[in-house]
């Protein structure tokens, strides 16, 4: 419990030093509770989450960094690894290949190179899989192109 | 795109509390972290039976365990009963080769007290630690792991205040605060050697997975609970400069009569290099493990 608060108070003062070498990420620590973070971060280029905002909710357990954090997306997305209802994201650093190397800004990096390098043999979302392993990369794009446009940009007017 | 493999049946699936309320109606309703949290809980349930270290016991408990067993194991228990005294068992969470080495290692110190080598480890370490700075890890992501272990180290020498006994260190390496930390230190250790010298490394890495050094690193050194190889501890003794003898007990023989247990001993690579005098005063290995399909305990030596 100790050696947790230790070291996400280290990972706090990292994040203050960082918010200029990584724009794409706003890591936040809740003001209360610096077991639970949240961070938004921005869709990446060339992906049909361009554009778009995505907000992550981050739980820290006692035992971190020995064990992962549990990460979901507030915000909904469409895409084959993060669950479409519950925002849960099937990414092996956050369950089996969790190690302390990983830090919360990291594993925010780690989501976005996932949004971008979706893995559809593994999905957590079928029909956006499906999508991709038949081939329908259009198909995928414009679906996920229109929830980004619906849950992760600002409404217009 | 309506119904997401029908989790919504029952149309409370939009909360998020209600999937870790969920009822084992159907598998398909399992969601990763229901799964986390049964691998846990059998993590728990096995705790309760093997401490991470378990006391000395004396070698006819490992005869005990295969009493009914291949005559061949049984031979060969009797073989390493000539030469060995006590088993020192270790829990089979696949932590157990670092565990061992972590307890054999600071149990060594404790008992010789030999200064020289804690002052020769301590200067290891402290190359490990640049290793991994030069490989471009964040200081705060290793650095409490290796204060840890330090800590260990310099408690297993008498005679300071923070001096501790043989019973404390058991417990230590008992208490998963203490012993989950150093064994992800020598990870940290094992890793950075890897990646270091991965071009001598690559090959046998090549050999046990189709991926690069650096996602073997990644996937199967670093996290917890993944199970070591030869490689493993060819990087940790290299790195540490400490040799570790491994017996073998399994099953192989040769038709040419006696059975024998086979041993290999791991000697740092740099030690022969580094010190032209050491030839003459090679070591047994201090540390001492047996090896049996999946799992390493602790010998002690008669």
């Amino acid at each position: 419990m100790q050696a947790s608060r230790a070291r996400l108070f280290k990972e706090y003062k990292e994040v203050q030093r960082e918010k200029v070498a990584d724009p794409d990420i706003q890591l936040v620590c809740d003001d209360s509770n610096i077991f639970k973070w949240t961070a938004l971060i921005k869709g990446p280029s060339e992906t049909p989450f361009e554009g778009g905002v995505f907000q992550l909710a981050f739980a820290v357990p006692e035992q971190y960094p020995l064990q992962p954090p549990q990460v979901r997306f507030l915000t909904k997305i469409f895409h084959p690894n993060v669950h479409f209802k519950t925002g849960e994201i099937c990414l092996d650093i956050l369950k089996n290949a969790w190690s302390p190397a990983w830090t919360l800004q990291s594993v925010c990096r780690a989501i976005i190179a996932l949004m971008a390098h979706p893995e559809p043999d593994s999905p957590l979302n079928c029909d956006s899989g499906n999508l991709l392993r038949s081939g329908d990369a259009r198909g995928y794009q414009s679906m996920a192109r229109m929830y980004t446009r619906l849950a992760a940009m600002p409404k217009k007017g | 795109m309506q119904n997401q493999e029908n989790l919504d049946a029952d149309g409370k699936a939009e909360s998020v509390i209600s999937i870790q309320t969920s009822e084992y109606d159907s598998w398909g309703n399992l969601g990763d972290d229901d799964i986390m949290l049964q691998k846990s809980a059998i993590f728990v349930q096995e705790a309760e039976k093997v401490p991470f270290v378990g006391d000395k016991e004396p070698l006819s408990s490992l005869e005990a365990e295969y009493k009914s067993g291949s005559p061949i194991l049984l031979e060969k228990i009797k073989v390493l009963s000539g030469q060995y005294a006590a088993i020192r068992r270790t829990r089979g969470d696949g932590n157990c080769f670092f565990r061992s080495f972590m307890f054999s290692y600071l149990e060594h110190i404790l008992e010789s007290q030999d200064k020289t080598e804690v002052d020769r480890i301590k200067t290891n370490v402290e190359n490990c630690r640049k290793t991994l700075r030069s490989l471009g890890y964040t200081e705060f992501t290793f650095e409490d792991f290796f204060a840890l272990f330090l800590e260990q180290l310099e408690s297993a020498l008498q005679g300071n205040e923070s001096s501790i006994s043989h019973e404390e260190l058991v417990i230590r390496s008992r208490d998963q605060s203490i012993s989950d930390y150093v064994v992800m230190f020598f990870r940290f250790v094992t890793s950075g050697e890897i990646q270091k010298r991965s071009e001598f490394f690559e090959p046998f890495i090549m050999g046990l997975t189709n991926g690069t050094v650096d996602q073997f690193c990644k996937t199967a050194v670093e996290p917890m609970g993944e199970e070591s190889d030869h490689v493993h501890i060819i990087a940790l003794s290299d790195a540490l400069g400490v040799p570790i003898r491994v017996l073998y007990l399994d099953r192989s023989s040769c038709d040419s009569g006696g059975l024998s247990v086979n041993h290999h001993d791991f000697v740092p690579a740099t030690t022969e290099v580094a010190s032209g005098s050491a030839a003459s005063e090679i070591k047994i290995p201090f540390i001492t493990l047996l090896y049996r399909p999946g799992h390493y305990d602790i010998l002690y030596p008669k």
